[in-house]
Formats: C-alpha cells, sequence, structure tokens
C-alpha cells in the first residue's frame, strides 16, 4: 500500500513542476543548515570520545577571584601534585608543562625547524593516563630519566622521513639548547581531540629549562596555564571528597598577599569530556578554532527558522492548492477511502518531497563545508555524514519535517466533504485562508528579523572598526621579539636597524601595544591628607616614544625622561578614580606603586585598551625601570607611511630583512594594529555573516512562497481578471488589485517583526559598552527590501496576467 | 432494498433556505433499473447523494436493505458505501494521476481485497469492458467514452449492490452514449440494481420505471418494463 502511495505521490510531485521546486528549495535550504550544525555538533560534541577510561579522566583548573574580576586558569600550581598523589581517589596523576621552543634541530641531518609546535614537558604517567599506542622504543618508562623524549608517529616522520620507526630510537633533537635523545614513538591520537601533543620531553628535562625556578619552588599561590595536571580517578572516586581536599589544601596554603587582596583561589576537576566545550578554560591548539556554543545555538535558532520557513511555504501552498485536489479527494472519498488512508496518502507524498530535499541537502554538503568554512571545525569532513548516529539523526529530521510539514495540509484536505466537491461548492473562502495568510505574515516577519538584525550587527561592526579608538591603529605595525632570545640588546639593535627603513615615521620599544587582550594589573595608591585612595590599575610598558608612535594625546604635563627614570603618565580614566579634579592637578603628585614611590608627570587622553565590549580602564603608562635584570619590554612598534598595496609588502620585506640579521633563525611574527582591532570582533563578524546568509535565504524562501501563492490566486481569479478587464479596469488597477493582498501581509509581517527585531538586537547590543544607537533607518531599508523583494516577485505573473488579452481570460474558465 | 419514506433536504445560505428535497419518498427493489427525470435544480443529484450515501438527509428515514442508514456518521457510511454502492457520473471523476488499471483498482484497495486477486479481477474486467489496451493510460488520454467505461468498471468491480449514475451519457456523443447505457443495461441484467438520474427521455427508456421529480418532490412514477 505505501509504495503505492509513494507512487502516486511521485507522480503529483512530477506533475506540479513548480510547486515541487519551490517547496523542495524552501524545505532543502532549512535541512542543509540543520544538517550542517548537526554535523558540526556532532563533531565538536564527540572529542576525546575515543579515550578508554574517559569518564574517569579529569583536568585540574583554577579560579582567581579578586573582588573586581575572576581569572580562569587551565592549569594548576605546580604544588599541588605533590599533596595529592598518594590519595585513594587518584589512580594516575600526570602533568605536562608547555614547552615552547624557538626550534629544533635534528642532530644527525643538522637540520632546523623553526618554532615547533605542540612540545611540552611530560611525566611517565600522561602515558598511563591516556592510552597511547607505542609503535617503537621503551614503553614501559621512556620519560623516566631526563634528557629523553617520546615523539608521535607525525613528528617523527617530519624530522626523519627517511628512516624506519626503530631507526630513529636513540636518535637526538635539539631543543634550543636542550639536547634529548629519543627513546619512543607513539601512535597519533585520532583528530577530534585537544591533547594534540606531539613532542614530549621526560619531565626531569625541565629543571635544565629556563622554567627550573617555577618548578623547585612550587608556589602554592601561583598558577600558570602552562601547567597542566591531569588525573584518572578510580572507580568509586568520591568527586565530593576530592573538591574538599583541594579547598582545604588552598585554604591552608594562602599566603599574605592573596589574604590581603581579598582574593580567592579554588581548584576544580575538570572532566575530560568538559575540556573542548568549555570556553572559561583553555584547551591547548589554542590557534585553533574552539567549539563556541553560544555561535553553534544562532547557527541552530537560524537553521531551525529556515526550517520552519520551508515548512510554511509548504503548508501554505499545500492548502492553497486545495481546490484541485479536491475532485481527486470526493472521488477518493465516495471510493471508500477512509480519512487515515487520505492522510497517510498526503503524509507519502510530503515524505517523498522532503526524501528529495534530504538528498538534494546531502549532495550539497561538501560544497556547504567550504561555503561556511569559517563556521566549520578543520578537521570536519564530509565523511562524517555517513556515521551511523548522523544517518539516524538524519532519518530523524526527515521524519519530523514531514510530520511538521505535512500533517496540517493533510489534516485539513482529508476533512473535506465528498457532497461538497460533488455539487462543486467547494470553494477556498476568506475565513479558510486565515491560516495562510497568518503564516505568510509569520514567514515574512521571521526574514524581516533576519533583514533588520543583519543591517543593525553590520552597523555596530561598522561603528566598532571604524570607531576613533584613541590612537593611531591604521598605520601602526609591531614585530614580536622571538622569547627564546628575549633579550634588550638585541631589541635595541632591531630598533635601531628597523629606524633605517625609510617608511617608517617613528618606531618604539614596548610589552603591549595599546589595545590587546594582554592584561598587567597592579595597585597604585595616592595618599591625600584625609586618606590614602588605593586603586586597582592597568600597566602599559613602553619607551619614551610611545604616545608619539601611536599618536596619543598628552593632555597635561610631559612624556617620561627616561625608560628608567619612575616617572609615569596616567590616563584620564585613572585620574578621575584616584580623585584628581583636573589634569594639571596630578602632575608632580607622588603615587606609590609598591615597593616604589613614583611621579606622575603627565596625563594622557583616554583610548580604548580592548574591544568595545570593555569600558575604558585606569591606565598607567610606564617604563623599563628594571632592565638591568629584567626586560618588560618585548615587541617594536612603529608609525610607518601611508602606503600603497605593493609598497606594503616591499616595507614588510626591509623589516624582515634587518629582523633576520638580528634573530638569524626565527620567524619573524608581525601584527598590523587595525588586524588586531579587528579581531577583536571575530565573533561579531562571525554573526553578521551567518545574519547575512539568514537574510538572504529567509527572502529567498518567504519569496519563493510568495511566487508560488500569487501565482495560484491569479489562476484562480483569471475569469474575475477578464471580466474586470472587459468593463473597463486599466492594467495597473488589475496589477494593484492581485499585489494589494499581499502587500498588506508584508506591511504587516513588518509590523510585527519590527519590535521584535528592536528587542533582539538592544539584547545584543547590551553586551557592548560602546554601541551605535539604533536608528530608525534601518527599520524603514529592512522593510523597503522585503516589500521591494516581493513587489519583483509579484510583478513576474501578475503583470503578465493583467497585460493579457481579455478574451483569453474568459475563455479559460 | 432501498426504502425511502419523506426525506427532507435543506440547504442554507447567510438569509436564505432551500427546500431540495420535500418528504420525498420511494422504494427500489433488488434488479430493478430506476431512472429518476426532472428539470435542474429539481433535487435529483441530491436524491442520488442521499441515496449513495454521500449525503445525510435532515428529515425523513431511509432503508438501506432493511438497515435505517439516515443517522449513521461519516466512517459508517463510508463503510456502507464501499461494500454496497458503486458509482458513475456524468463528467467521469477518474483521478488524473491515476492509470487506468489504477482507477478501477481503488475500490477494491479500500476493500483490502489482496493485491494478485485485484490484479485478476481488474483485467478481466478492462477485458470485457474491451479497454485492456489501454490499462496504463492515464485518463486524459482517454476519449469521453473509453473514460466513461472506466467509469463503470471502477464502480462495479467490487461487485456492489447498487449503482447510482447520475447523467452517465451527459458528456459523450451518442454512439458512446449507447454503448455507456447499454453496459448499465448488461449489468441490470445480471443483476445489479441501477438507479440513474437522468435528461435524456432516450437513456429513461432503458430502465423498468422513470420518476419524475419537480422542486423536490416526485410529480409522476412510469412503469415501463416488468
Amino acid at each position: 500500500m505505501f509504495t503505492n502511495f509513494l507512487k502516486i505521490a511521485w507522480r503529483n510531485l512530477i506533475n506540479n513542476k513548480l510547486f515541487s521546486v519551490i517547496n523542495i528549495i524552501g524545505i532543502m535550504v532549512g535541512f542543509s543548515f540543520s544538517l550542517l550544525i548537526g554535523l558540526i555538533i556532532y563533531y565538536e560534541s564527540t572529542f576525546e570520545y575515543f579515550h578508554k577510561d574517559k569518564d574517569l579522566i579529569y583536568r585540574v583548573v583554577s579560579e582567581t577571584k579578586s573582588p573586581t574580576e575572576t581569572f580562569f586558569y587551565s592549569g594548576a600550581t605546580l604544588a599541588l601534585k605533590d599533596a595529592i598523589i598518594n590519595n585513594s581517589n587518584f589512580e594516575q596523576v600526570g602533568s605536562i608543562f608547555m614547552s615552547q621552543p624557538n626550534n629544533v634541530t635534528v642532530k644527525k641531518t643538522e637540520k632546523t625547524f623553526n618554532t615547533p609546535k605542540y612540545v611540552v614537558f611530560a611525566e611517565q604517567d600522561y602515558f598511563k593516563i591516556f592510552n597511547y599506542t607505542f609503535l617503537a622504543g621503551n614503553a614501559i618508562n621512556p620519560l623516566e630519566n631526563e634528557s629523553h623524549v617520546v615523539l608521535t608517529e607525525k613528528s617523527a616522520k617530519r624530522y626523519f622521513p627517511d628512516l624506519a620507526l626503530n631507526e630513529i630510537i636513540g636518535e637526538t633533537l635539539t631543543y634550543d639548547s636542550l639536547e634529548v635523545t629519543i627513546t619512543g614513538i607513539v601512535e597519533d591520537l585520532p583528530k577530534r581531540t585537544d591533547l594534540v601533543f606531539q613532542e614530549f620531553i621526560s619531565w626531569p628535562t625541565i629543571l635544565k629549562s629556563r622554567n627550573r625556578k617555577l618548578v623547585e619552588e612550587k608556589n602554592w599561590n601561583l598558577t600558570t596555564s602552562d601547567f597542566q595536571l591531569f588525573v584518572k580517578l578510580t572507580p568509586n572516586a568520591d568527586l565530593e571528597d576530592i573538591q574538599k581536599l583541594f579547598d582545604r589544601l588552598t585554604r591552608e596554603n594562602r599566603n599574605n598577599l592573596v589574604i590581603e587582596n581579598s582574593i580567592t583561589n579554588s581548584i576544580r576537576l575538570q572532566p575530560l569530556l568538559d575540556m573542548h566545550f568549555n570556553e572559561l578554560y583553555q584547551i591547548h591548539n589554542w590557534q585553533d578554532k574552539r567549539a563556541n556554543k553560544s555561535l553553534l545555538k544562532n547557527f541552530g535558532l537560524i537553521a531551525l527558522f529556515l526550517l520552519l520557513l520551508g515548512c510554511a511555504n509548504f503548508i501554505n501552498l499545500t492548502t492553497a492548492q486545495a481546490t484541485q485536489r479536491a475532485k481527486e479527494i470526493g472521488i477518493l472519498k465516495i471510493l471508500g477511502c477512509s480519512k487515515q488512508q487520505l492522510i497517510t496518502q498526503f503524509m507519502a507524498e510530503t515524505f517523498l518531497l522532503v526524501l528529495v530535499s534530504a538528498v538534494i541537502s546531502v549532495a550539497l554538503m561538501d560544497t556547504l563545508l567550504i561555503v561556511f568554512a569559517d563556521f566549520v571545525p578543520e578537521g570536519l569532513t564530509i565523511d562524517f555524514l555517513f556515521h551511523p548516529e548522523i544517518l539516524i539523526c538524519i532519518f530523524i529530521l526527515i521524519v519530523c519535517i514531514t510530520l511538521l510539514s505535512g500533517f496540517y495540509p493533510a489534516f485539513v484536505l482529508s476533512k473535506y466533504k465528498p457532497v461538497k466537491i460533488l455539487k462543486n461548492n467547494f470553494l477556498v473562502g476568506n475565513k479558510k485562508a486565515i491560516p495562510r495568510k497568518i503564516l505568510t505574515v509569520i514567514q515574512f516577519g521571521i526574514a524581516q528579523v533576519f533583514i533588520i538584525g543583519a543591517l543593525l550587527v553590520n552597523s555596530q561592526i561598522n561603528f566598532m572598526l571604524t570607531k576613533d579608538m584613541g590612537f593611531n591603529k591604521e598605520t601602526t605595525v609591531s614585530v614580536y621579539q622571538p622569547l627564546i632570545a628575549r633579550n634588550l640588546n638585541n631589541l635595541k639593535s632591531l630598533a635601531s636597524k628597523i629606524k633605517e627603513v625609510e617608511a617608517v615615521e617613528t618606531l618604539t620599544m614596548c610589552f603591549n601595544p595599546p589595545a590587546s587582550n594582554n592584561v598587567f594589573f597592579s595597585d597604585f595608591t595616592r595618599k591625600t591628607d584625609s586618606a590614602d585612595i588605593t586603586k586597582q590599575m592597568r600597566f602599559l610598558f613602553g619607551d619614551i616614544n610611545y604616545l608619539n608612535a601611536f599618536d596619543i594625546d598628552l593632555i597635561a604635563g610631559r612624556e617620561r625622561k627616561h625608560d628608567t627614570v619612575k616617572e609615569v603618565v596616567i590616563n584620564e580614566t585613572a585620574l578621575k578614580t584616584l580623585g584628581f579634579n583636573k589634569p594639571e592637578d596630578a602632575i608632580n603628585e607622588k603615587v606609590i606603586l609598591y615597593p616604589d614611590t613614583i611621579k606622575i608627570v603627565g596625563v594622557m587622553k583616554d583610548f580604548h585598551q580592548n574591544s568595545l565590549h570593555n569600558p575604558i580602564e585606569p591606565l598607567v603608562l610606564r617604563g623599563d625601570w628594571y632592565n638591568a635584570k629584567f626586560s618588560q619590554f618585548q615587541m617594536i612598534s612603529m608609525k610607518v607611511k601611508p602606503l600603497s598595496g605593493g609598497r606594503i609588502s616591499e616595507v614588510i620585506n626591509e623589516i624582515e630583512n634587518r629582523y633576520k640579521e638580528v634573530y638569524p633563525n626565527t620567524e619573524m611574527k608581525l601584527e598590523f594594529m587595525n588586524e588586531t582591532v579587528k579581531d577583536f570582533y571575530g565573533r561579531e563578524q562571525k554573526i553578521s555573516k551567518l545574519l547575512k546568509w539568514a537574510s538572504g535565504l529567509s527572502i529567498l524562501i518567504s519569496c519563493l512562497g510568495l511566487l508560488g501563492l500569487v501565482i495560484y490566486t491569479t489562476n484562480m481569479r483569471v475569469k474575475e481578471i477578464g471580466i474586470r478587464k472587459v468593463v473597463g479596469a486599466s492594467v495597473l488597477e488589475i496589477y494593484m488589485l492581485l499585489c494589494k493582498e499581499f502587500i498588506i501581509l508584508v506591511g504587516i509581517a513588518f509590523i510585527v517583526a519590527s519590535p521584535i527585531a528592536y528587542y533582539l538586537v538592544n539584547q545584543w547590543l547590551n553586551l557592548f559598552t560602546y554601541k551605535v544607537s539604533l536608528s530608525i533607518s534601518n527599520f524603514l531599508i529592512g522593510g523597503l527590501i522585503m516589500i521591494l523583494f516581493s513587489f519583483v516577485v509579484m510583478s513576474i505573473t501578475t503583470l503578465k496576467r493583467a497585460n493579457s488579452n481579455p478574451v483569453n481570460s474568459l475563455n479559460f474558465d | 432494498m432501498v426504502e425511502i419514506s419523506n426525506i427532507e433536504k435543506f440547504y442554507k445560505t447567510d438569509d436564505i433556505q432551500t427546500l431540495a428535497l420535500n418528504k420525498f419518498s420511494m422504494k427500489v427493489k433488488e434488479g430493478e433499473f430506476v431512472a429518476i427525470m426532472g428539470p435542474s435544480g429539481c433535487g435529483k443529484t441530491t436524491l442520488l447523494n442521499i441515496i449513495g450515501l454521500v449525503d445525510n438527509a435532515d428529515a425523513g428515514s431511509y432503508l438501506l436493505n432493511g438497515k435505517e442508514v439516515s443517522h449513521l456518521n461519516e466512517r459508517k457510511r463510508s463503510k456502507f458505501r464501499k461494500q454496497n454502492i458503486g458509482f458513475v457520473f456524468q463528467s467521469f471523476n477518474l483521478i488524473d494521476n491515476r492509470t487506468v488499471f489504477e482507477n478501477v483498482e481503488l475500490p477494491l484497495i479500500y476493500n483490502n481485497v489482496k493485491q494478485s486477486e485485484r490484479k485478476e479481477k481488474v483485467e478481466s474486467l478492462l477485458k470485457k469492458m474491451q479497454i485492456m489496451h489501454r490499462r496504463n493510460h492515464f485518463p486524459q488520454q482517454l476519449s469521453g467514452g473509453q473514460q466513461q467505461r472506466v467509469a463503470i468498471a471502477r464502480a462495479v468491480v467490487n461487485n456492489p449492490k447498487i449503482i447510482l449514475a447520475d447523467e452517465p451519457t451527459g458528456n459523450l456523443d451518442s454512439t458512446n452514449g449507447n454503448e455507456v447505457m447499454d453496459l448499465l443495461s448488461d449489468l441490470n441484467d445480471n443483476g445489479t440494481t441501477i438507479i440513474m438520474v437522468t435528461h435524456s427521455e432516450h437513456d429513461a427508456k432503458y430502465s423498468h420505471r422513470i420518476i419524475r421529480m419537480l422542486d423536490g418532490q416526485k410529480v409522476s412514477e412510469n412503469m415501463l418494463k416488468i
């Protein structure tokens, strides 16, 4: 029976080509989006699933809460391990410490590889927590002694492409100055993991590195995300007990600084399976894209709305076509077809249509993965589409869409009374068109919200990108000093060489450019007659050319005299925070920056230190006071003359050549300030892109639906049009007659959608401290876009009909 | 077989109520061929719809095979209809997206007849109706006469006790019309009860009895054959 239903359904699909195409496109768009988001969610949420003991493995993470801010660290204090290793809740405890070597040299070939990624110092137990497969070498204790290293197969092949894995064992690598022997080679972990490390240097070797002091000191009050502790719990471990232990340890080991500043440190266990999704804590491949729940949620919502639009199209067009199906329904009922059988027939038709849409969506998925590459995780390929879980989801989705779009029309159509149909007494009256009108309004309303949303989000992004940050971001470029060669003399040497580049106007040595994600805080105390005012301030470290290089204006006082003179320049917000009334009042005032007493010599204009999400903070510009011991300067920022496209790469080459003279074995890391600012808004730009797609596709689906409805109603009114023309109606009058009803619906949709769009965008804008004001013009433009598209779509059909010879219309009847 | 007493049927619009059948009564015996005649709007088709259980009467009684059916709900009427009644319409009312075979097969599907049995029955009937060569054609590919033959095949495939024909030759030329009337006559000769609404005196002559109607009432009844 069902095959028979499908056969008839296929014929209906072919016989009503236009309506079938409209319906298929509508459903296919929503289906494709849903499938894409489904694939992304599946991919992201199955990270680390391959580990045998995944439910018993945790990462130890930390939280530091000050009265003003909370910081989350994906690492823990180095002191923790010794305190927990003998606790019966833990089966294994294994540490790693991120190493960022500048280069690695293969002794055998004398070949040097720059900035190897994912190198860590690792403890022996790390390999017991995670089940790595040893392909060669010592699988029992490869990391027990100092100066040993275990490589993944991929790394081993990179360094020794011509050797068999067994031959690589015993070879020597030199990370910067650390010489290590290869004692083991492990299989690479499958792709869906954040444990991306490829080279594991034995833990004892860390004592030969620059991190020695940190490791030996084991400071309870110092947490770094570079040190990560993984634990495997015993099957009966008590999580509450463990948390109590952590709380006790942090409480007992607080130092005075922590107590005096009302800082609360806490340590927690983070389940391995939570690692990929929890944005509070960093993952190791920080350079790669990471799952972003809110973006996925937005993506999912858009997919849902597009699906609903497609379903609405189907419902609208199917119920509008009811009169054409009426005869068939009447005859089938007279012949004894039950309501259930009719519903099954219509559901089979819907199922087939959804199935065709689904097949097209699946076929398009490869292209969609490319088009939406910004949102798609790197390892997600078309192969995931054929995972059994995904195939089941596709089937469930097909069934859900079939029910969602097919049930109402099936119910309405199967309800018709055969006698009315036989008497030709069957007309879709105004009353019956009400659900269709409501659906059309909802459809256009959704499209309208997307359009207005896209316009407003875009204007906020433009506002953020073009807003004056308070410093020169357009012509400033920064060059980082390599970490391993961090040395003030080298930096000075580089600075003097870069000065020779003709396009460079001025340069400064500093720790950070004016706006960045790096933050350095400290307390700052102003002593007044009545009381001490102590406030937390942000600090920028820069030489005396800093203000000049970034075109930051001084509004009172002067620039500092020398990098090592203990003078500072504060910004306007700091001025207010410290209780000064006028900029001049602050000049030559003494303040305490423990342990020094220093002098404020200037007040600079406020500028934005981060994205416009955040307010301007009190800020202090200071020099490099202790450069004899350790320099705070790590980069050179320079103002360059405005350059044309080709000239820019020439200048970069010139700078790079000079860089290579100072740091011959390292790659230059260069940042354009305007790119840095742009990067602050990566997520917003993704939302904007998503909304543009959503707007375009919702316009497409809605307009296709409108086209279908207009064609249908125009055909239904052919006789009326003929008669009206015979009695003297003009083309314009006929055109308006046919369009009026739909334009009113689009107008209502605009009125309904505007406050919703206003509310949603306003909610989003609340995330920003600095935001664009919501202008009515954006709403009007959104409305006009929709009306314009509607007119174009309606004109395609109605003008042809309005222009036709009346006799054709009358004959048609 | 069909016994109708004092049937009434109203049609209401916003401000007018029309009486389509006014205390109409009639009896049809098993194996009879009855023609119902009268001007347009006199209530012929309404009567046929009520007899065919496609519509309900507003008042009166309708006994079909001795069972009162005038107040049955749609589900029960549908069951009665598919087991007892076959329909032939003036405009054939074939379903456009089904082939000749599939159109004729429909009543058997709804009566849960097995596929192999359906095939056998439909093919034998199509041969009998001389349209077997058109079994895979769609209705729009057939002439009017062929379409009506398919419609009759569909009406009789389930061996109904009554065939209700609403102006079966109204859309046909005289040659095709005569062929259709001969077919109905043959069916009647084989024991099928036929009630036919017609404007054609020529067609009415095929029946045993002619009932004439005016304004929802019976105005005369003539016996032609016994």
